[in-house]
């Protein structure tokens, strides 16, 4: 047994290297930026680092300030574009993010970045609340629906979001889950490439159970985001904010958000529906394009 | 839980560890953990279906210890039908009720007469064809009095519920696999480098071969009739793969698996795809359901002894229930009756055990003849494929009919991602070249110890390059 269990050590040994040299060479899986809380709560990333796509077709960076995306030479005429994993947009090349396409459509402004996967709506307008400093002339915040939900502890509570007690009235912020093996698993490129191949792993197929819960109707949380919004009106320059939805917003949602009198540039891809990935719902580069270009269309007017 | 799955990754080291560290000073301790392990195992996918397990167990283990005390003959033939009864009134119920109501249904309708036939809302529990005929074998072995009872239950549980081969075999019999968990098992270094490395082809078989097949399998007969010949062709030469990579990839993990544990299980395949004739491909191919149904229903219906109506009548039987097994569809039986059609000239002329051996077995290639009746063998069992994996009997005839009606060699329409060829082609190299072994790179163990560790390197970065959609094993839902 001893003989067995060392032969498999030292089997495991070889290959866990000979996987790291792989993974490494090969680009297996995208690099991961560090993240750290900062002074104010909110979840940025460690500055200026930079990382490579799955396949190495492309380089991200982080910049000085904590954000995806390069900064601008001028802080004038500022619009800054706020956002989840969608603005963050570490699957395509720094040429499509969304500040590079407005600065194409418009480019009597500057623009600037601030965005991280799974921001929800309050954490949003608590990072324009940091960027008011640099006194833009627009906030955009790109969302959809969830972000609404994520941002509310009634509805549901998460940990690793920030989000608001309505109750309190007070942000509750996210807390980093399990940092320590977050670090290993991502600087451990092997062992994070096995992870994400495996993670959504199939068990057998379930039994189908007879009754499905079925799901809330937006409608339902409509109160909760009418005290979302009233918290924001109070606590946000909401006049400078313009909330632009995704084109898979729930209709129901977009209305309500236009009664509640915020800016709002409903996205709109029913023109051409290739916006996203095939593998993933997240806009390539022609999608971002896309987009940029209907809210040009809206800056325009301002 | 899948073997191919994270879950299993975890599973296996943990069980192996307490099994060889904490449990193996004591035999029941340890077939106590094999069962314990083995019904987290099945229980993974839903533990309400553990209690068919164990009310099987329990009713065969203790008609098993009242077979041995009755003496009456016609007492113990009851208590056979009992457990016939039992183990085929679940499978009866969970597999193939739905089935009868529905044919019937079909039957009188076809006469004109609406009937009202009321399927059931149930689920088939994953491998319920094979844990029952494994169970089975042992009653009917006590009955014949070619196995004596155990009045050990935990051994016996363990035997039922064993997880290698719990849901997809192989089938084991008593005979062979009970006493093993009356013995201590020792720990036999080669024997468990062997094991591993059999896992290790088997999963290369079914990720890299079987998996990849399986994608241009379910898109070409999705949608059958938007292609031509060449891709129809195409399409059941990549299924024979599949099931082949699938079924025996399962088995070869399973065997492995066992002899980690210091358990030895029989060969289920052995290089099917180059037997000569059909007889040969069906002492090649799932070995342990051949011979169960060979020794428990065609010896006991007479063999091929007697007249030949007799002989094409058994041979029809053994095949068509054989195809039943598989799936409650016609599809099925179609399938087992094409063959039992393949097998009969064979038989009727006496020719069926013309080719014992294994082919070219002193040389490195088959001869011309030797390879045209390979071929032509494989031809037969592509087409009868074609039923096992369409949906519906006119559905499997359409497509042989487009497979033929058309240009028999015109150009695949299909984006084929020409890796799955070569693939294919190395797997086949392999495949040939170890032939004469239990499992296809069990003779590289001879080789120098760089050669082994490359070759095994080399699978491993193929079943993460080639690792396709994760797919179920097709047989667990037989």
């Amino acid at each position: 047994m001893k003989k067995f269990a060392k032969k498999i050590a030292f089997f495991l040994a070889i290959g866990l290297l000979l996987g790291e040299i792989i993974a490494r060479m090969f680009f297996l899986t995208s690099s991961i930026p560090t993240r750290k809380i900062d002074e104010f709560g909110i979840q940025r990333y460690i500055p200026n680092q930079e990382g490579y796509s799955k396949g190495g077709s492309h380089k991200w960076y982080i910049n000085e300030k904590g954000w995806p995306g390069k900064l601008p030479e001028s802080y004038d005429k500022l619009v800054t574009v706020i956002g989840d994993s969608f603005i963050e947009n570490f699957m395509n090349p720094e040429e499509c993010h969304q500040m590079n396409y407005l600065k194409k459509a418009l480019p009597e402004f500057n623009y600037t970045e601030a965005s991280r996967s799974g921001v929800s709506f309050i954490e949003a307008l608590e990072i324009s609340k940091q960027l008011d400093s640099l006194n833009p002339r627009v906030q955009l915040i790109y969302i959809n629906e969830t972000d609404f939900t994520e941002s509310i502890q009634q509805i549901r509570r998460l940990s690793d979001i920030t989000q608001i007690d309505l109750g309190k009235k007070e942000i509750v912020y996210g807390k980093m889950k399990a940092p320590g093996v977050k670090k290993i698993l991502y600087s451990w490129k092997f062992i994070f490439y096995l992870y994400r191949r495996f993670q959504g792993s199939l068990t057998l197929p379930k039994p189908k159970e007879t009754a499905e819960t079925p799901k809330k109707p937006i409608s339902d949380y409509f109160d909760h985001f009418g005290d979302l919004i009233d918290y924001g009106k109070q606590n946000y320059n909401l006049d400078k904010i313009v909330v632009v939805l995704r084109p898979d917003t729930d209709e129901e949602f977009s209305s309500f958000l236009k009664s509640q009198d915020l800016n709002v540039i409903q996205l709109d891809d029913s023109a051409d529906d290739d916006w996203s990935f095939e593998y993933d719902h997240h806009w390539t580069c022609y999608g971002h394009e896309q987009a940029a270009r209907q809210v040009a269309e809206y800056l325009k007017k301002l | 839980m899948l073997f191919n799955s994270l879950e299993f990754f975890i599973f296996l080291p943990i069980v192996f560890v307490i099994y060889w560290f904490v449990t193996n000073k004591w035999l029941r301790l340890q077939n106590g953990f094999i069962v314990l392990s083995s019904y987290v195992f099945y229980g993974w996918w839903d533990w309400r279906f553990l209690s068919l397990i164990a009310f099987s167990t329990l009713v065969d283990y203790s008609i098993g210890i009242l077979l041995k005390r009755e003496k009456k003959e016609s007492h113990r033939k009851i208590l056979l039908w009992l457990s016939l009864i039992v183990n085929l009134g679940f499978l009866g119920v969970f597999k193939y009720y739905n089935f009868f109501v529905d044919s019937f249904v079909d039957a009188f309708l076809f006469f004109g007469y609406q009937i009202d036939g009321r399927s059931l809302d149930v689920i088939l529990p994953v491998g319920i064809s094979f844990y029952t005929f494994q169970t089975l074998s042992y009653t009917i072995d006590v009955y014949k009095r070619q196995l004596k009872p155990t009045t050990d239950f935990v051994a016996f549980a363990a035997f039922v519920c064993f997880f290698p081969q719990l849901v997809a075999g192989p089938i084991e019999r008593a005979t062979n696999l009970l006493p093993q968990f009356f013995k201590k098992r020792k720990f036999v270094y080669q024997s468990a480098v062997d094991g591993l490395r059999q896992v290790a082809w088997g999963l290369f078989k079914k990720i890299v071969i079987a998996d990849n097949c399986a994608k241009y399998v379910n898109i070409i007969f999705a949608d059958y009739q938007e292609y031509n010949s060449g891709t129809l062709l195409l399409g059941a030469f990549f299924f024979a793969f599949q099931i082949y990579g699938d079924f025996s990839g399962y088995s070869d993990i399973a065997i492995g698996i066992s002899r980690l544990f210091g358990f030895d299980l029989k060969q289920n395949f052995a290089f099917p795809y180059f037997s000569r004739d059909i007889a040969e491909f069906w002492r090649r191919w799932h070995i342990s359901l051949s011979t169960w149904f060979r020794d428990y229903l065609y010896i006991p219906l007479g063999g091929s002894r007697g007249g030949t109506s007799m002989k094409i009548r058994n041979t029809f039987i053994i095949f068509v229930v054989s195809g039943f097994w598989h799936g409650a569809n016609w599809t099925f039986i179609v399938w087992g009756g094409l063959n039992a059609l393949y097998f009969l000239p064979l038989l009727l002329a006496k020719r069926n055990r013309l080719n014992t051996d294994i082919v070219a077995s002193n040389r490195w290639y088959p001869n011309i003849k030797e390879s045209f009746q390979i071929l032509l063998t494989f031809f037969l069992t592509l087409i009868a494929w074609v039923f096992f994996r369409a949906k519906s009997v006119s559905i499997g005839f359409d497509y042989i009919v487009r497979m033929f009606s058309m240009r028999f060699f015109q150009n695949p329409l299909l984006d084929l991602d020409f890796s799955i060829l070569y693939l294919l082609l190395f797997f086949i190299l392999i495949e040939w070249m170890g032939r004469k072994s239990k499992y296809a790179i069990e003779g590289i163990s001879i080789l120098p110890r760089y050669f082994r560790w490359g070759f095994y390197f080399g699978l491993i970065i193929l079943m993460f390059t080639f690792t396709g959609e994760q797919q179920e094993f097709i047989y667990f839902q037989f």
